[in-house]
């Protein structure tokens, strides 16, 4: 079942097409990697996605809806979730209660529901002493709590824009595992942005890469790896070290 | 531990504030009624503080309730008491429509737009002269309660304990969330469910009210009401200054605040009557400059109350 | 191309229709209506520099206006002078004033949200406020002068023209400003630092020492202004507030970084409210007509917002 779709999504800002008529599809309990160099338009990307900025054209659709033009957090109570790059925690709030905040306004929990939803999610995610001040986190606590974040949106797409940067491999084998779980078990769609190709090889079914605001590849990972034109894309090299090895 | 230390403190806070006319004569009386005013309009303005907006038109909203309050009783004959709950459904309507107007651009155009509220609410009224008796104000038939002293400091403390309550409402429901993660990082509040507008809206709404209603006890208690008393500067410096010296975006805070300024002011009031308002212009500069969060900040000496410097 | 060719004439047919308008039936309102827009306009102008080009917003803006004007009216009465002569002066003392409040308290609260901005600076406004309140009191000073009653004849309509001088001015800061800004080294390094604050710093650019020479010069024509005014207006502690309402209008009107918009949106302004104060009917909503522009402002920018 096609959970969500873009036609033809483009975006300009002023003179710079940031994304370029970018057509595609994703499934239920699909994970979908998103990779392409730096500028590539992959956050811009899921900002229209998720609301935070409109398209200049286009057609966006969530389980045969148009949410084109919805607003951001309209479209977090349909379902739609997505982890930020650069985390600001709410300062002002605890960990667990930051946690809440989705629970609350997207899926219309009571306050005593959400803090036990949240503390669920804590408890997958392996987050201890859930009172604590954001300041008092760790980095890879503040990356664990923006998923959680995001999965208190309780929510049918996802997409986790580089979660595993700086992580080390004890902590990423952990994330995956969340991931793995969340597609299967809850039929997620979800959408992995990453650099880390180790990463995009282990985890997702399909592939889709970014450059300069287009798809240029689409496919498994092991054919989109040889795709001559996606090695260029990342500068005339091997896209990791460990291609050239298989 | 803590928490019914506190609340201890505050019932015997409590039991004093309402036993105070029993023991005080008419002086105190009105010191206290005119702290408590100030009190409540200072947590009023905190409250959508909380939300990341700085209001300016505290003055703005306390006057439009005053005149409603009073044009009412004047004109339609209701009475005293009813007035004042129409002065605060009247100020909470205007809020509405204003908001709905404004609140999609927020943070500078908001504050501005409401720097200039009083000033256009004066104006307005003022220029209603058959209505409102123009610039030399209008006067009621009588004052309510009679004038009683007691009395006046029981309303005025009834105003306090609605600002209280609709403060502790702010604080321990979904709005506290809400505001809290509006002001943290709209982004990500928007992508957790929370429409901005529509929290900002009712917050907006629920303070304005609370200082319309202020201005409706204030009014009824004094009996006549004129554009240059009911929306002086004072009823808006003079929360802004307690709020911030007490330590923003709390209840305690503006209590505190209040209950120091407040009586740091009635003394300034009698020692420079022309322009000692300029104390609470350099307490506001020296509070965002060097305590944003108030004198509650020096008084907890956490290091990570001192590393967070900004408000 | 070809719409926006379309409504740019359609929009100066409507103006010219109006001016027109207003000639033939009650050309007062038409010049007093210039005259207060070279005011509004040229005070306006300094606090786009500020606000619109490196977005620190200052709302003792007005207050900084009424300093200048309060120390050039002790000027001319100590030293005997006329107020043009003190325009120098007073601008050069205003702009160091300018400069060392920024250093000692504005530049602070940079940092930290917009909002210790907006708070700080609303201190800085009634602390200005109140100290010449305390100083000089409440009462209103004047300094009579001959040339400000010039008057010209046409026909048999007779009106003040020593008004005008403030088109000039304006039209004069506008340009001068846009020199400053795309062809002084400081002025480009300001416009970097208002789009790119991060990246400016990061190309070498002293974001702090930008700020504070942006914030010198603004003061320094704002100090100008101050001077200026006192040859025609009264001045008392309260006198610079409006002008920050009005400024703030202004640029909200022309669009954050549109200086030389400014002039066309003052002219809107100024006729307005010469108009509203021609009529004894509708004479005191004249102060309104800014409220009502930014609301409007406001209303068309967050629909704007929403379609895009």
């Amino acid at each position: 079942m096609i959970r969500l779709t873009t036609k033809n999504i483009t975006k300009r800002f002023l003179g710079l097409v940031a994304v370029n008529n970018v057509s595609f599809s994703m499934e239920e309990g699909e994970i979908l990697g998103i990779i392409g160099p730096n500028g590539a338009g992959k956050t811009t990307f899921i900002n229209l996605i998720s609301g935070i900025i409109m398209p200049s054209e286009g057609v966006i659709e969530f389980k045969g809806k148009d949410i084109t033009y919805m607003p951001a957090h309209e479209r977090a109570r349909l379902g739609i979730a997505r982890t930020y790059q650069l985390i600001h925690p709410l300062e002002n709030l605890t960990m667990i209660e930051n946690i809440m905040v989705g629970s609350i306004f997207a899926k219309g929990h009571s306050l005593k529901e959400a803090r036990i939803i949240a503390l669920g999610l804590c408890d997958e995610l392996s987050l201890r002493d859930v009172d604590r001040d954001t300041s008092r986190l760790t980095i890879l606590e503040i990356k664990k709590m923006e998923i959680a974040r995001a999965l208190a949106n309780e929510p049918e797409v996802l997409f986790l824009d580089e979660v595993m940067a700086g992580l080390n491999t004890e902590e990423t084998k952990d994330i995956i595992a969340v991931v793995h779980k969340l597609a299967r078990e809850r039929n997620v769609a979800i959408g992995v942005i990453e650099h880390v190709m180790g990463v995009i090889r282990e985890l997702t079914h399909r592939v889709m890469v970014m450059e300069a605001g287009e798809i240029i590849a689409e496919g498994k990972y092991e054919d989109i790896s040889k795709n001559p034109r996606v090695i260029e894309a990342y500068l005339g090299g091997a896209t990791d070290a460990e291609t050239t090895k298989s | 531990m803590k928490r019914n230390a506190s609340k201890m403190v505050a019932l015997v806070f409590g039991i004093m504030a309402i036993m105070l006319p029993f023991f005080a004569g008419d002086y105190p009386l009105q010191v206290g009624r005119n702290i408590m005013m100030y009190m409540a309009l200072a947590i009023s303005w905190d409250m959508l503080l909380r939300s990341g907006q700085v209001s300016f038109g505290i003055a703005g909203f306390f006057g439009l309730g005053a005149y409603a309050s009073i044009l009412s009783v004047v004109h339609a004959g209701i009475p005293s008491w009813l007035s004042i709950l129409f002065a605060a459904v009247f100020s909470g309507l205007i809020a509405f429509a204003i908001g709905l107007l404004i609140l999609r651009l927020r943070a500078m155009y908001f504050s501005i737009v409401t720097l200039a509220l009083g000033e256009i609410f004066r104006i307005i009224l003022q220029n209603m002269h058959d209505f409102t008796g123009g610039p030399e104000g209008i006067v009621m038939q009588g004052v309510i309660f009679g004038g009683n002293a007691n009395r006046l400091y029981w309303l005025t403390l009834t105003g306090l304990c609605i600002s209280l309550a609709g403060s502790y409402w702010f604080e321990n429901s979904k709005i506290h969330f809400a505001i809290t993660a509006i002001r943290n990082n709209e982004i990500s509040a928007q992508s957790s469910g929370v429409d901005i507008f529509k929290w900002l809206l009712l917050a907006f709404v629920v303070t304005s009210a609370i200082q319309g209603l202020l201005g409706g006890i204030f009014v009824q208690s004094y009996g006549f009401a004129t554009p240059d008393t009911v929306f002086s500067a004072d009823f808006m410096l003079l929360p802004i200054a307690m709020a911030l010296l007490g330590g923003i975006y709390s209840t305690t805070g503006p209590v505190l605040g209040a209950l120091l300024l407040g009586i740091v002011s009635e003394w300034l009031k009698l020692k420079i009557p022309y322009g000692h308002l300029v104390v609470y212009g350099i307490m506001i500069i020296i509070v965002i400059l060097f305590m944003p969060r108030g004198l509650k900040q020096l008084v907890r000496q956490s290091p990570k109350n001192a590393e967070r410097g900004k408000a | 191309m070809k719409a926006k060719q379309r409504s740019n004439s359609i929009r100066a047919a409507i103006i010219a229709a109006v001016a027109i308008a207003l000639i033939l039936w009650k050309p007062t309102v038409l010049i007093y209506g210039l005259q207060s827009a070279g005011l509004y306009a040229a005070i306006a102008i300094p606090m786009g520099l500020v606000l619109g080009i490196v977005h620190i917003v200052n709302l003792a803006h007005g207050e900084f206006m009424m300093l200048a004007a309060y120390a050039a009216y002790n000027a001319c009465k100590a030293f005997g002078m006329d107020p043009l002569m003190a325009i120098i002066p007073t601008a050069a003392v205003t702009s160091l004033f300018g400069w060392v409040i920024f250093q000692l308290t504005i530049r602070k609260a940079l940092k930290a949200p917009e909002l210790n901005q907006l708070i700080l600076t609303f201190g800085l406004a009634i602390a200005f406020t109140q100290i010449i309140n305390l100083i000089f009191t409440s009462q209103t000073y004047k300094i009579p002068l001959d040339y400000v009653s010039a008057s010209m004849t046409i026909g048999n309509l007779t009106f003040g023209i020593w008004s005008f001088v403030f088109v000039p001015v304006a039209i004069a800061f506008a340009y001068g400003l846009q020199y400053f800004l795309t062809k002084t080294n400081t002025g480009k390094a300001a416009l970097a630092v208002g789009q790119n604050t991060k990246g400016a710093a990061i190309v070498g650019i002293d974001v702090y020492r930008t700020y504070g020479l942006v914030f010198a010069i603004a003061t320094a024509l704002v100090g100008a202004m101050g001077a200026l005014f006192l040859t025609k207006s009264a001045i008392f502690p309260a006198v610079g507030s409006p002008f920050t309402m009005k400024s703030f209008c202004l640029i909200a009107m022309a669009g954050i970084g549109n200086i030389p918009g400014i002039l066309g949106a003052s002219v809107l302004l100024g006729v307005a409210e010469s108009f509203l104060r021609a009529f004894r009917g509708t004479r005191d909503w004249a102060e309104i007509v800014f409220f009502v522009l930014i609301i409007v402002v406001i209303m068309s920018r967050s629909l704007k917002g929403r379609k895009s």
